[in-house]
């Protein structure tokens, strides 16, 4: 099966820092990868390069077998795939419905300027965000207001609305409570179910080891390790993510 | 348009207050805005009752008419978040070019109109490719300003002035709509309003979003009383003045524009965070573009209103403090100069503000220098509320 997404010896420098070398990575239909490694692995960048913010300095994407250049976020968005930033990206003065949809709202004809079709959008924000059980007051204040928590379904939301092939998530967990995390691993669960491709970045490795069908480990912008559902334990990570130790069991440990 | 067939069943009254208050705090934003202005006309009207006489009104709204066009497009440049300096002489130079062509050249007036408008957004484009190169626009428009005063030198002939008395340059300016068909224009305005207003009520209901018909009635009634109320007080002496009719005009495309329309958040979003609209897919370079050719275009118009106005072009035109009323008109109005907050009411609000500090000051014959604390007092406790807006609204670990 070719994968939906395959990167290829991806390297990206920031002037003298690298980020990110030589980085192999796959994500299959219906499959979770985790991302993890140390504050400043290439994590962000990694996930910024395959949503077209950032371009590589050498490397390959394909996308669906098919070589991709994901020049923009656009061009990422119209090759199928999505993502939530580590930020966020929400427009502070918008509301949760210009928010969700930015970019991609629906409009009417040209003679009519493109007039938005709010109550389409409303309607359609409603349902987003009630999969996500993400409450809101009101959908028309801007999102500035709102929760940590509201801010960051707002961000999942709008990454679902165009029902994307592949999902970046970078640390979708990080700002929420217990109950939401639980929902936002529920939510990863279905995203599989339904057969897309998701990447999910995470610190947290009861989450990686809940939800991840394989688990990719940066290091110092290096692939150092990769470990299938059930083949690690947590210290089998951690130890590839510091370099404490050689990965014993892991298939790509070469440092 | 799209009809949607589906007639409203029941309107769910559970909802109608919560409408009629969340409509009520839309326009909240001009609330402060027309406080101030209440408070200026109340003490204005207090020493004389002059003030606020039908003349008197018209005399103001025709003092500010250039002020609040010209502020109208640098709204749209302070919403993306840059700014610009240029726009009030470029507004001379337009109004040059237009007069040199329709009175010095003999070209019909239409001919004038259309080369002023170019002259404008081709300047503009300018600046903006500059701006978008990377040189900050306060400079970038700083440098434009000076060369633009240059500029005018060369558009206009050697004795550095054009008359434009007598030709149908000047008709622009002295043109009046007579009070029947303002009032008919009144009418059809208010209509065409109120059908929007309903026809988006019922595309509401039909998905079953939340509305109320007081969000039809509120806001037409505001229409109504506004255009009603403006015909009947500018109408006293000779009939509509025909460069208040051209500022109407422009503001009713702009508030279409700006709030109807995926262009309109698209603006906002470029101004609200410049990096989260390039991650949306939204072209911010043609969006910034964008601003500053409708800037350019404001100026063309408010430079040829001013010079029909004045009847003639000169070295001083779009000179004086045209440029910094231009821009504490937006800011006294409630746009924000970090980009992303404000309306296009803030405009003629704003315009409004300063105007009837300045049109008051004179009527009672104050010195110069009460206008000028008064205006600058004014322009700063407004910036202040918008810092302190701004920065009540910005998360920490963000910009
Ligand atoms: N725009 C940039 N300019 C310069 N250096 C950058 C830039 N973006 C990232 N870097 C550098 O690249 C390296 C990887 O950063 P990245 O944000 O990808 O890390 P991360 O794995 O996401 O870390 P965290 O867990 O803290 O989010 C870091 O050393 C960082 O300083
Ligand atoms: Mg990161």
């Amino acid at each position: 099966m070719t994968p939906l997404l395959q990167l290829t010896k991806v390297s990206k420098h920031f002037g003298g820092v690298r980020a990110l070398h030589e980085v192999d990575l796959s994500v299959d239909a219906g499959e979770v990868v985790a991302l993890v490694g140390d504050n400043g692995a290439g994590k962000s960048t990694l996930v910024k390069i395959v949503s077209g913010v950032e371009s590589p300095d050498t490397g390959e994407i394909r996308v669906r077998g098919e070589a991709a250049r994901l020049e923009s976020p656009r061009a990422a968005a119209e090759a199928g795939i999505r993502t939530v930033f580590q930020d966020l990206s929400l427009c502070d003065n918008l509301d949760a419905v210009q928010n969700l949809f930015l970019g991609q709202e629906r409009y009417g004809p040209v003679w009519s300027g493109r007039r938005v079709r709010r109550h389409v959008m409303e309607e359609q924000a409603q349902r987003v965000l009630e999969s996500l059980s993400v409450k809101l007051r009101a959908l028309n204040t801007p999102v500035v207001a709102l929760s940590g928590g509201q801010r960051q379904g707002i961000a999942i939301g709008r990454a679902l609305i165009s029902d994307p092939a592949v999902v970046l998530l970078d640390e979708p967990t990080a700002a929420l409570g217990v109950s939401q995390r639980g929902e936002v691993l529920d939510l990863i669960q279905r995203l599989r179910e339904q057969g897309r491709g998701v990447l999910v970045i995470s610190h947290d490795m009861k989450d990686v080891r809940q939800v991840a069908d394989r688990v990719v480990v940066l290091r110092l912008g290096a692939k150092v390790a990769e470990f299938r559902r059930g083949g690690y334990t947590p210290a089998d990570l951690v130890s590839a993510m510091t370099g404490a130790h050689e990965p014993t069991d892991g298939e790509g440990g070469d440092l | 348009m799209t009809s949607t067939t589906a007639a409203p069943a029941v309107t769910t009254t559970r909802n109608r207050v919560g409408r009629a208050l969340e409509t009520a705090a839309r326009g909240h934003r001009s609330i402060p805005v027309l406080v101030v202005l209440a408070i200026i006309w109340a003490v204005f009207y207090s020493q004389s009752a002059a003030y606020l006489s039908f003349q008197n009104i018209t005399n103001l709204t025709l003092q500010i008419v250039t002020t609040a066009i010209l502020a109208l497009g640098v709204v749209f440049v302070l919403l993306v978040g840059e700014i610009d300096l240029s726009a009030a002489v470029l507004s001379g130079v337009c109004a040059a070019v237009a007069a040199g062509l329709v009175v010095n050249s003999g070209l019909p007036l239409a001919v004038g109109i259309a080369a002023a408008l170019v002259t404008g957004m081709v300047v503009t484009f300018v600046e903006a490719q500059l701006i978008m190169f990377g040189v900050p626009s306060l400079i970038v428009t700083l440098g434009g300003m000076v060369i633009l005063q240059g500029l005018i030198l060369v558009v206009l002939p050697p004795e550095f002035t054009v008359s434009v008395a007598g030709t149908s340059f000047a008709k622009i300016a002295s043109t009046a709509v007579p009070a029947g068909t303002s009032y008919a224009l009144a009418a059809a305005g208010t209509i065409a309003y109120a059908a929007y207003r309903l026809f988006q009520h019922r595309e509401r209901v039909s998905t079953g979003s939340l509305t109320s018909l007081a969000a039809v009635v509120v806001p037409s009634a505001i229409v109504a009383a506004v255009l009603f109320g403006g015909v009947f007080t500018l109408t006293r002496q000779r009939g509509f003045p025909m460069p208040l009719l051209i500022l109407a005009a422009m503001l009713l495309v702009a508030w279409y524009a700006t709030t109807q329309t995926r262009y309109g958040i698209h603006l906002y979003a470029v101004g609200g965070d410049r990096e989260a609209a390039q991650r949306a897919g939204i072209p911010v370079r043609r969006m910034v573009l964008y601003s500053f050719l409708i800037l350019g275009a404001c100026a063309a118009v408010a430079g040829m209103v001013d010079a029909s106005r004045q009847l003639g072009v000169s070295v001083t035109s779009g000179g004086g403090p045209l440029m910094l009323n231009a821009i504490a008109a937006a800011v006294v109005g409630g746009t924000s100069l970090f980009g992303g907050r404000g309306s296009i009411w803030s405009a003629i609000l704003g315009a409004l503000v300063i105007g009837s500090i300045s049109n008051g000051v004179q009527l009672l014959g104050l010195s110069t220098e009460v206008q000028y604390f008064a205006t600058g007092s004014v322009l700063i406790v407004a910036v202040a509320v918008d810092v302190v807006l701004t920065r009540g609204s910005l998360l920490p670990g963000r910009r």
